[in-house]
């Protein structure tokens, strides 16, 4: 049951070839089973998924209407307020948080009679490329059980990617979605900004956040963005806009398309992953693309100018965490001062800490115009760069990581880590929609993704182009041998 | 000279006041005081993770008709800042306001200080969410969430006022603005208005400003002009103590509080001290985009504002200055004045008798004439009597006297009620009165033949007294006249 996708799933319990509760039952000890040494899931909500799957079967025995997305399971990165669940962000200051209210995008899942299955692992706060650095543990890579899954939404990427779920939430700052995907070989969606509604998403760079799926497909991507693309009155900056439907438009030729490639920007890449995003435009080459070299100079610039920006806004983001109305307040505090600063030592870990520190830094009115005041108008100049991109061409194609899932603890140097951002950065920078989609093997075995984006709102459109070039690939196996 | 002579105040003011929006600037939550602690909040106002602001267009909109009414510039862009301090009342521990594309910009106040009408000028005015409150018990603090996120609109004026009374007359007149625009009640005691005060010393003839100090959190006009004077009282003796020292090393810009008990200024904390509120702009927030049409409309729909009501007084009313402007800067004042005048349109008359005849019968009970229970109606109806005759002014005072007793009786039920305020009128009556005086006192018919007016006038008491007022002296004088030759 677990290597269909969630569309076919959800069409097997509407057709009655299976309950809600044997879909349950059956992903449920699946995680039961994996989740121990992958690390995916930070809390499963068994009984209440069991209670949901059982009064769903009774729905449909009834002949009430059912959701667009009954039966199909569903896991929640674990910076997703669920009301009645505890959301950790995989913090320890927020240990004992239990939410108080549910995020838009989980109301609209559970509205189309979804089953939420629990909350998945990330780095603390999203803040990181690997998963190793949640309060709790780390999360594997289910290729490679020695190696990361990427991050921040690995939690969700593994259980995707391992079929523990067909369908998980994630959230992207500055890969957080993608990157993961790549290193999972599942298709991971970041949405146009403002797509989604972020109500009830923990933030950290708020003018960067989007939340979105991790699927195996790109069917089961656009099944589920009709439900989370929905505009929301809680967010001022929710698109208020539908787009057109997803689904009608994935089968649509790609004949005549052109395809940007800023190959300036991409020559850095070394050996096999550039090979395998050669291979990745020689499939789009068959669907009868026409590839361009598209030129987006500034673009080298995206890591430092993603760093100012998304710590500054994290610094402000981050300092309700101040043990006063919840989460964890220090035991030895004294004082108010003392609360603040030692509850925050505690509770947060170093590279929370570190990125706090830098963008209260470029904020700070002494530093602010050489800063944040600069990388704000270097992020206005790349997102002219991307509409001047776009004039030329239908959509941009990147690798989506500069290299294979790498090993647990390898990466020491934040400097290095923040370089598994360089190909997703930009996307966040210009609001743009952007995906992976898997392109391939490492060498037989670690997967790779390739990245398409679009202008802003054109969410139907890499759809689109994620479904065909999926359609076109011949790569085996999607499924880790040990999860299969 | 005295000392203080040679010196001037420069003041300036940012006045916050809550906006009476239905809710809060950026929830859902009611904007509602005296409610128990921690009932008005939601999920914003406590700072949730993963809680965001939507902005009220509610509050947009009084901002905006408060930018029309004193002819300011209302921008097509405007945007919120996040401002970052810590504090346990700041449930984010930022607060969202507009740092540099405010809502309002430039205008101007007209207040009138002493019978002289001024303009104040305005800098700008800005929307911002208001904390919560902190409630200290013996050995633990609370935190009243109610008040956090209740919209305020901050008014900074240009450094323009020069004299304690000029700054409370502005504050004065901006709270009236305020009223009439039913933008708030700018109700003091329940913090809807309060004041911080930028106060510097410069000798008279400069032209340059001296270091400024901030008083913060005036909630009262009178309080304001006490703690302005002894800001000046400070400031000057200062110089005069240290008159080699450079300005800035004698005046440390520092943020104050006034102590009402020793009428004094007292330090809270030095610039040094200041917070790095680190601002930058609220990405939560998309920019206020508006269309000229927009504005204008808002523009165009502005009730009659304090200072056009003012004019009305004076130039149609005929009111004097110092009456127009007590009614005006007291919109309920001057409402129930209004609904007086749709019965009687003797304005002046009725001025007077709201303002001093009835104020004062009532001064005592401490409640507001509006809340008094008598309709303003009813003394239109008096000043209607007085006017037509039917009863002198004698008598009215007696009626008004029983309103204040009995608010629900119409003065004309009171007339019809008591044969006392019935009016003599009938001649008759009146002429046998006039034969006992007159016999009563030659002397004084004698004096009055003499040319003696006073004499006169004593005879028309004499009669009046008689009557016991109820005798229209008008008539009494005709009467008097006639037998006198």
């Amino acid at each position: 049951m677990h290597t269909l996708s969630a569309f076919e799933l959800n069409k097997k319990f509407l057709s009655g070839e299976v309950t809600a509760q044997a879909i349950a039952e059956h992903f449920l000890q699946r995680i039961k089973k994996y989740n121990d040494e992958l690390g995916c899931f930070l809390a499963v909500f068994d009984n209440e998924v069991l209670q949901q799957a059982k009064a769903l079967d009774e729905k449909k025995a009834k002949g009430e209407p059912l959701g667009k997305l009954a039966g199909v399971p569903i896991a929640i990165k674990d910076n997703i307020q669920f009301e009645g669940h505890k959301t950790t962000c995989g913090s320890k200051f927020l240990e004992d948080y239990v939410a108080p209210y549910t995020a838009s995008c989980v109301s609209h899942l559970i509205s189309e009679d979804a089953l939420i299955m629990g909350k998945t692992n990330l780095d603390e706060f999203a803040m990181g490329s690997s998963s190793e650095h949640s309060a709790y543990f780390p999360v594997k890579n289910p290729w490679d059980l020695k190696r990361a899954p990427g991050g921040s939404s690995g939690g969700s990427a593994a259980a995707v990617a391992a079929r523990l779920v067909p369908i998980a939430l994630g959230s992207d700052t500055g890969g957080s979605i993608r990157q993961p995907a790549s290193f999972t070989g599942t298709f991971g969606y970041k949405p146009t900004y403002g797509r989604v509604s972020r109500y009830g998403l923990v933030a950290f760079g708020s003018s960067f956040d989007v939340i979105g799926p991790f699927t195996n497909s790109a069917q089961d991507t656009s099944m589920v963005m009709e439900v989370l693309g929905r505009p929301c009155p809680h967010d001022g900056t929710s698109y208020q806009e539908l787009p057109e439907p997803y689904l009608d438009h994935i089968d649509n030729s790609l004949q005549g398309k052109k395809i940007g490639v800023p190959w300036d920007f991409i020559e850095s890449m070394e050996g096999e992953s550039l090979q395998l995003f050669k291979q990745g435009l020689e499939v789009l080459k068959k669907l009868g693309c026409e590839i361009i070299d598209c030129k987006l100079p500034l673009l080298k610039h995206s890591i430092p100018v993603y760093y100012i920006l998304s710590t500054a806004e994290a610094s402000t983001n981050l300092a309700r965490f101040d043990g006063i109305r919840y989460g964890t307040r220090s035991k030895e505090a004294q004082t108010l001062d003392e609360i603040y600063d030692l509850s925050k030592r505690d509770g947060f870990g170093a590279e929370v800490r570190q990125r706090i520190m830098l963008g209260t830094f470029v904020l700070s009115s002494e530093h602010q115009e050489v800063f944040y005041r600069k990388a704000q108008r270097v992020r206005t100049l790349i997102i002219n760069e991307y509409k001047d991109a776009f004039k030329e061409c239908d959509i941009i194609a990147t690798p989506t990581a500069p290299n294979p899932a790498f090993e647990l603890d390898s990466i020491k140097d934040p400097l290095k880590m923040y370089l598994q951002d360089l190909y997703t950065i930009g996307a966040n920078l210009a609001g743009l929609p952007a995906i992976s989609v898997p392109c391939g093997h490492f060498d037989g075995k670690l997967p790779c993704g390739i990245q398409f984006f679009g202008k802003q709102g054109d969410d139907a459109k890499i759809l689109q182009f994620a479904h065909q070039f999926e359609s076109e690939q011949t790569f085996e196996p999607s499924i880790p041998s040990r999860y299969a | 000279m005295n000392q203080y002579e040679a010196y001037e105040l420069v003041i300036g003011l940012e006045v916050h006041v809550q906006l009476n929006t239905r809710t809060k600037l950026f929830s859902s939550a009611p904007n509602r005081f005296g409610d128990e602690p921690n009932m008005n909040i939601g999920i914003v106002d406590t700072g949730q993770p993963g809680a965001l602001p939507v902005i009220n267009k509610e509050a947009v909109n009084k901002a905006i008709m408060f930018g029309k009414a004193i002819d300011a510039e209302i921008p097509l862009y405007s945007r919120f800042d996040r401002k970052s301090y810590f504090y346990p009342d700041s449930p984010r521990n930022f607060q969202i306001t507009q740092f540099d594309h405010p809502i309002v910009i430039g205008g101007k106040v007209v207040a009138d200080v002493e019978g002289k009408s001024k303009t104040f000028q305005i800098h700008h005015a800005h929307l911002e969410d208001d904390a919560g409150m902190l409630k200290h018990f013996n050995s633990f603090a609370g935190i009243d969430y109610n008040r956090a996120g209740a919209p305020l609109i901050e008014i900074v004026s240009e450094p323009c006022m020069h004299s304690p009374k000029d700054a409370s007359a502005y504050a004065m007149a901006v709270r009236a603005i305020m009223q009439y625009i039913g933008a708030s009640e700018c109700n003091m005691e329940e913090g809807q208005m309060r004041m911080d005060v930028n106060v510097s010393v410069r000798k008279k003839g400069e032209t340059t400003f001296r270091p400024k100090a901030e008083i913060k959190n005036m909630n009262s006009f009178t309080f304001m002009e006490w703690a302005i004077e002894a800001e000046f009282v400070r400031q000057v003796q200062e110089y005069e103590k240290n008159p080699d020292k450079p300005f800035e090393e004698v005046i440390e810009q520092a943020t104050l509080r006034f102590d009402i008990e020793k009428k004094k200024t007292v330090k809270m904390r030095s610039k040094e001290q200041a917070a790095d509120y680190r601002y930058f702009p609220e990405p939560d927030i998309p920019p206020v985009v508006l269309t000229k049409e927009y504005i204008d409309e808002i523009g165009k729909n502005l009730p009659e504002l304090p200072h056009e009501r003012y004019s009305r007084y004076v130039e149609q009313l005929e009111l004097g200055e110092y009456n127009a402007s007590l009614l005006v800067n007291d919109k309920r004042l001057s409402d129930y004045f209004e609904e007086a005048l749709k019965e009687c349109d003797n304005g002046k008359a009725v001025c007077n008798w709201v303002t001093v005849e009835f104020v004062g019968r009532i001064k005592e009970t401490g409640t507001h004439i509006a809340d008094f229970g008598i309709p303003p109606q009813y003394i239109g109806e008096l000043v209607t009597l007085i006017d037509k005759k039917t009863i002198t002014g004698k008598i009215a005072k007696s009626v008004a006297d029983d309103m204040v007793q009995h608010p629900n009786k119409s003065p004309s039920d009171i007339v019809k009620e008591n044969p006392d305020y019935q009016p003599m009128s009938d001649t008759s009556a009146i002429e046998p009165l006039i034969d006992q005086v007159l016999s009563e006192n030659p002397g004084s018919i004698e004096d009055y033949k003499n040319g003696k007016d006073k004499a006169y006038n004593y005879l028309v008491g004499q009669v009046m007294k008689l009557t016991r007022g109820k005798a229209s002296p008008d008539v009494v004088k005709d009467l008097l006249s006639k037998k006198l030759g």
